[in-house]
């Protein structure tokens, strides 16, 4: 009946933290550390293994860097990476988010709410 | 002392193969024992069981055709047997292929004296995955021990772009073969070369010119009062000589101005006539211009389909047989307004590229010599070939333990033309190094790779020296088509998006709905694996399925038991996949029934009932909506169908090759009514975005993360702009963005775990297991009472995975036994 709630990590997945690179960088840049990185994980080098994102670390893995060597190839694709990743990502992990609770209940979820997450009941 | 390196690469093509070596440096076609590079895919298999290859086989083509088979490439990946009459034995299409790989493997031993383990075969680009699985195992029953496939565009490409100069931009490499047709549209920049989309038809190529030029002779026939019927069994004979010289005035006429069709003695339905006529170039260059026509418009749709403007192409690489005619590369030159690229060979083209792309690969082609080399082991990654001329060196020891002497702690890369040296680097501290190097361009560059122990003194590695290629670097290709698993909802499990690059590998957890008791015989898990850009697994087509049996299973499987289901394709598209079940530590790998194309006339004309009647509903549908572009698109599935009724029609008698037509046909009408059915779903998807904006937006304000709300901007534009565009599928892709951050931000509102609970405790009275549902409902309404959130979140997510789906979703949804 249901998918449970995805966590989200587009934004840890860009590709410029999966390849350590910084937005303005070449696209032999792109091929040279995207190789490194994949002979590195192929050898299970612990160096290789992590990469910060702004949402802190992530663990890398061989079908990220190919995913990511992918989308920056793709010269629009890139673009809209560009600007997702033009913050510096943080020497440190960021705090957890605050937990609403002090918000109070809110608006009430409801029957509706269900269909609208994309939830189909039979 | 390293010799060269050796990568075979051979094009197993419908008409002809042909096998090409590499050395890092140059490519080098290889001659079979007739002194040609190109041997004709045909086997004989006399009444003694004698089998012969090529051009000694071709012969009989004509003379002993039942003993004598050609074009089985097309038949790949079916189940269908092909028959030797006088042998009295029938073989699979991949073992005919099989033959044609020994044959070329035995040429390269004769040319190189070196029998290859390794190399690379190319498939066409439209091969669907029982295709590319039957090529590979034609490569095992050939005896070679690893091969990889690449797809034939990118191979006429890395060839031509190893040859010609790189002068980047958008190109086309044009393959008009024996029967099928395809175009690619690729670009390179910065020696990288990347597949941007390709297009063809499965149905188009030299064989078309042949008709075309036997219509002609028949009319000329007329002329004399012969009358002579394509259709008529009784000309049947006439009719295939009259093609075998009508292909050879062809081919002669690629070289001269006019040739002669003569064929005497042919049997006219019990009469003698001879046919002698005189076939000159600008004839044939009129009976021809349709179908290149047809092969013109299908580059303009790829073309429009990329956005590459009149214009816009660099240059086209001319690729197949058909191709070395003047009039082909006059009108395709002429028509998309590019220069061809000179001084490449159209027939061995795709051998040549497959050849380089081994050492791309690394598939050094000499079975692995066991060289007594005493020293640290090392593993090592570096790219085989690289366009970068400042690649990295990866390495780690094997062994970090051993007397102290034997062990490097540094190590050092020395190019062995001795004009390069890296520096002398410390290995960290798990025994690794990272080291670039220096590449001289386009050539083999071998380098030693030598240690250094804690005192100073020399230590021996193995391996001592690697090669990198400098040339071109190959991107991944992509994935053609969404690739997921179908859940008992009939939802998609998304795996694969279209586009992610090749090779891939993902692991997602689904859950079994229903029990296994072990030993059941009949109980299966099905796990339908499904290809298509749908969120309904029933409008995707089921390419493949994991069965797990109750008799395979060491122990009981309760209901909702977690399965890790592991999804692995490599660069050719070759699908495998694994499942564990971590509660009783099982694994299942065996795919069943990989879809084998059915081209049975019996499936196929029922499939085209089961079509028309669809086809039926959807124009009622699409004249009520005055959809244009459907209703035209619907008057041509229905065009594409009467084909396919004429092409059953000749495989009731016997046409193998009408048959698989005719499955093609049928997948490319699936297509065309996905796109109508999508349409038609259009404005139901419109209310579910407008309503997803609607519930998330608050959502999202109230509880979601900061970077949560800016991406939700974004999305919500993406959103807009879709459906201004009318596009269903990035629609649905969006909303799929839109709805996870819509869930994320909800999770967070204090009572989300309280109404998701209170909505399946709603729905207990269905469970699969009743009584484990209702003790998980007193177990949420404890956690309910006690405050604890996170209890109540662990009992809704187990208590969903006991609720059943509908039984019609999960009919729908292939049977899938997950979730
Ligand atoms: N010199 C030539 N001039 C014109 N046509 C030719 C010439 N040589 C071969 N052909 C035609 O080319 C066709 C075979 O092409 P090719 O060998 O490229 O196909 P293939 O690679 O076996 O097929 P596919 O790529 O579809 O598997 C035949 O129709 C043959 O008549
Ligand atoms: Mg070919």
């Amino acid at each position: 009946m249901s998918q449970k709630p995805d966590d989200f990590e587009a934004l840890a997945d860009n590709p410029f933290y999966v390849l350590g690179l910084r937005p303005d960088c070449s696209r032999i840049d792109i091929e040279r550390e995207g190789q490194k990185l994949l002979g590195m994980l192929g050898l299970k080098l612990k160096s290789a293994a992590t990469y910060m994102s702004p949402l802190g670390p992530r663990p890398r893995t061989e079908d990220k860097v190919r995913a990511a060597m992918a989308a920056l190839r793709d010269h629009e694709k890139r673009l809209a990476h560009e600007f997702w990743a033009s913050l510096p990502p943080p020497a440190a992990p960021p705090k957890p988010p605050p937990i609403p609770e002090t918000k109070g209940p809110g608006p009430a979820p409801f029957a509706g709410a269900f269909a609208a997450l994309g939830w189909r009941r039979s | 002392m390293t010799s060269a390196p050796l990568y075979v690469g051979i094009d197993l093509g419908t008409t002809n193969s042909t096998a090409a070596v590499f050395d890092g440096e140059k490519v080098t076609l290889v001659r079979n024992a007739q002194g040609s590079p190109i041997t004709p895919s045909v086997v004989r298999i006399d009444a003694r069981g004698n089998v012969t290859v090529g051009a000694r086989a071709r012969r009989f083509l004509d003379t002993d055709a039942d003993n004598t088979r050609s074009e089985f490439k097309r038949l790949m990946g079916t189940a269908q047997g092909i028959r030797f009459q006088g042998a009295g034995v029938e073989r699979r299409p991949e073992e005919l292929a099989a033959e044609v790989l020994r044959s070329l493997r035995a040429d390269v031993r004769d040319q190189i004296g070196v029998l290859p383990a390794r190399a690379v075969i190319s498939v066409p680009a439209l091969f669907e995955l029982p295709q590319t699985s039957a090529t590979s195992e034609a490569a095992r029953l050939a005896g070679f021990e690893r091969v990889e496939l690449l797809q034939e565009p990118i191979a006429s490409a890395l060839a031509a772009g190893w040859t010609v100069e790189d002068q980047g931009g958008a190109w086309l490499v044009y393959d008009l073969g024996g029967g099928t047709f395809d175009v690619s549209l690729l670009e390179t920049r910065d020696g990288l070369l990347r597949v941007v989309g390709h297009d063809g038809d499965n149905f188009l190529g030299g064989r078309d010119f042949d008709w075309a030029i036997v219509d002609w002779a028949i009319a000329q026939a007329a002329r004399d009062g012969v009358v002579i019927r394509r259709g008529d069994p009784a000309h049947a004979g006439a009719v295939r000589k009259i093609k075998l010289a009508a292909e050879e005035a062809k081919i002669e006429l690629s070289r001269v101005e006019s040739a002669s069709i003569t064929v005497p003695g042919l049997d006219v339905a019990g009469a003698g006539y001879d046919l002698d006529v005189t076939l000159d170039r600008e004839t044939l260059e009129r009976l021809c211009a349709p179908a290149i026509d047809r092969s013109i418009a299908v580059c303009r749709r790829l073309l429009q389909a990329h956005g590459v403007a009149d214009g816009g192409l660099t240059r086209v690489v001319l690729v197949g047989g058909p191709s070395v005619m003047p009039v082909v590369r006059r009108l395709v030159s002429q028509q998309l307004a590019v220069p061809p690229a000179e001084g490449l060979d159209p027939m061995t083209l795709v051998a040549q590229g497959a050849a380089i792309f081994a050492a791309t690969a690394g598939l050094e082609a000499r079975p692995s010599a066991i060289e007594a080399v005493r020293g640290a082991k090392v593993w090592l990654q570096y790219p085989a070939m690289s366009s970068d001329l400042t690649p990295h060196v990866v390495g780690r020891l094997v062994e970090r333990t051993g007397p102290v002497n034997s062990v490097p702690t540094e190590v050092q890369l020395g190019r062995a033309d001795g004009l390069w040296d890296s520096p002398w680097t410390p290995l960290d501290e798990e025994g690794a190094f990272v080291l670039p190097v220096s590449l001289v361009p386009r050539k083999p560059n071998v380098f030693r790779l030598t240690g250094k122990n804690i005192q100073g003194n020399a230590v021996t590695i193995d391996p001592p020296t690697l090669t990198i290629v400098q040339g071109l670097t190959i991107s991944d290709p992509p994935l053609s088509r969404t690739i997921g698993v179908a859940l008992a909802s009939n939802d998609v499990r998304v795996y694969f998006e279209r586009g992610a690059p090749l090779p891939a590998r993902r692991t997602f957890t689904l859950h079994t709905v229903d029990s296994v008791a072990r030993g059941a015989e009949k109980a299966v898990i099905k796990i339908p694996i499904v290809q298509g850009e749908y969120e309904q697994a029933h409008l995707c087509r089921l390419v493949g399925a994991l069965e797990i049996g109750g008799k395979e299973l060491k122990q009981t499987l309760a209901s909702g038991a977690e399965v890790e289901l592991t999804i692995e394709l490599d660069r050719g598209g070759r699908m495998s996949a694994r499942a564990l079940i971590p509660a009783i530590g099982q694994v299942f790998e065996h795919v069943a029934h990989l879809l084998v194309p059915e081209a049975d006339p019996e499936v196929l004309a029922s499939t085209v009932t089961a079509t028309r009647a669809r086809l039926g509903e959807l124009r009622t549908d699409a004249f009520r909506r005055q959809a244009r572009d459907s209703i035209e698109r619907l008057g041509k599935v229905e065009s594409a169908l009467d084909d396919v009724g004429r092409d059953i029609d000749a495989a009731r008698g016997g046409d193998t090759d009408a048959a698989q037509k005719a499955r093609r046909t049928l997948i490319e009408v699936d297509a065309q009514i996905e796109a109508v059915e999508l349409d038609r779903r259009w404005p139901e998807l419109d209310r579910e975005a407008r309503e997803a904006l609607i519930w998330t937006t608050g959502w999202v304000q109230d509880y979601g993360q900061p970077h949560e709300q800016t991406l939700y901007q974004e999305t919500a534009k993406a959103v807009d702009k879709a459906r201004q565009g009318r596009d269903p599928l990035e629609l649905q892709r969006q909303l799929r963005l839109l709805r996870r951050l819509g869930s994320s931000a909800y999770g967070r509102h204090p009572e989300a775990w309280k109404h998701r609970f209170e909505d399946a405790a709603a729905d207990v009275g269905n469970a699969t297991d009743v009584a484990r549902a209702q003790a998980l409902v007193k177990e949420g309404r404890e956690a309910l009472a006690k405050g604890d959130n996170e209890a109540l979140r662990r009992v809704t997510q187990k208590l969903w995975q006991l609720l059943p789906s509908a039984a019609e979703d999960r009919r729908k949804g292939h049977e899938s036994g997950v979730r």
